[in-house]
């Protein structure tokens, strides 16, 4: 893994993560800090969880 | 009982009942496409309901259907692939109709939420509610060939 | 008149259960299960019990059918391959 495509894969795994938590705002009823926290995690794992399935299909 | 409850009575009672009537009668095709239409009916009922009864956490169900009823009917579309084949079930009319009462029903609810993330919800769970009905509706009517194959 | 919407889900409730015995083929069964999943969490949404209706949303509009149907498939293709053996 060179430097550009760590780049890539870091900005793919930030674009996820930003449209994950702002699907996650959108759905919560109340905001405070737990639910932010909780938010950025599963955002995070729904990230990752992403980039493995979109590699997966366009790789086919 | 005001408006929204009637509203939701009106729909529950006309358009899924119109589709448990069509899910147990008829040939193949028609009890597929009443299934993909039930969920399309369901989800604004919940809306209604949810405005109705001054419970935003009602929308999360028709969150949740909206997601889930498309994929049911996908399971449908591709397990009965062959049996579908020769004679594909296109009810364009009545799916854009479902889709058009979906649009309303969300709009309406929209307006009288007032801009705030519960409207961002509502939106998502409108796209949410019309894209699958369509891309399940196109799913049935054979248009997606990758489906047929094994 | 409140009650309306209780009783329009509870009909419904009741003639997709009597369809859903009524309808012998499974193929056709597991469409009448899926639309009486769909029903039934609606009825529990009246009754004002959203969380039992998310569980029901959750398994009987795309699971229960999903696992009728993969039966079927299995067994039709069981039924298949024995016939050809034979």
């Amino acid at each position: 893994m060179n430097g550009r495509t760590t780049l890539l894969a870091t900005a793919e795994l930030l674009g996820w993560w930003t449209a994950l938590a702002v699907l996650w705002l959108v759905f919560i009823s109340t905001v405070d800090t737990l639910e932010l926290t909780v938010g950025a995690a599963v955002a995070g794992l729904g990230a990752l969880a992403a980039r493995a399935a979109r590699r997966s299909v366009t790789g086919r | 009982m005001n408006g929204w409850i009637l509203a939701a009575t009106v729909t529950l009672g006309g358009g899924v009942g119109a589709t448990v009537w069509g899910v147990a009668t008829g040939p193949l095709g028609r009890r597929v496409v009443a299934q993909n239409l039930c969920t399309a009916f369901a989800c604004p009922a919940l809306l209604l309901l949810s405005q109705g009864s001054d419970r935003p956490s009602y929308v999360d169900l028709a969150l949740v259907l909206a997601l889930l009823g498309p994929v049911g009917t996908l399971v449908f579309a591709r397990l009965l692939a062959e049996e579908l084949a020769e004679d594909p079930p296109s009810a364009w009319g009545l799916t854009y109709a479902a889709a058009a009462v979906g649009a309303v029903v969300v709009l309406a609810v929209c307006v009288t939420v007032g801009p705030s993330r519960a409207m961002a919800k509502l939106l998502v769970v409108g796209v949410l509610l019309i894209g699958g009905n369509l891309v399940a509706s196109r799913a049935l009517s054979g248009g997606f060939p990758e489906l047929r194959r094994g | 008149m409140a009650d309306a919407v209780i009783v329009v889900a509870l009909l419904l409730v009741a003639v997709s259960a009597t369809a859903a015995v009524a309808v012998r083929d499974p193929v056709r069964q597991a469409l009448v299960l899926a639309v009486l999943g769909v029903v039934l969490a609606v009825l529990f949404t009246v009754l004002q019990a959203p969380d039992v209706a998310l569980s029901q949303l959750a398994v009987g509009s795309a699971l229960t059918p999903l696992l009728l149907l993969l039966a079927v498939h299995k067994v039709k293709r069981r039924g298949r391959k024995e016939g050809r053996h034979r």
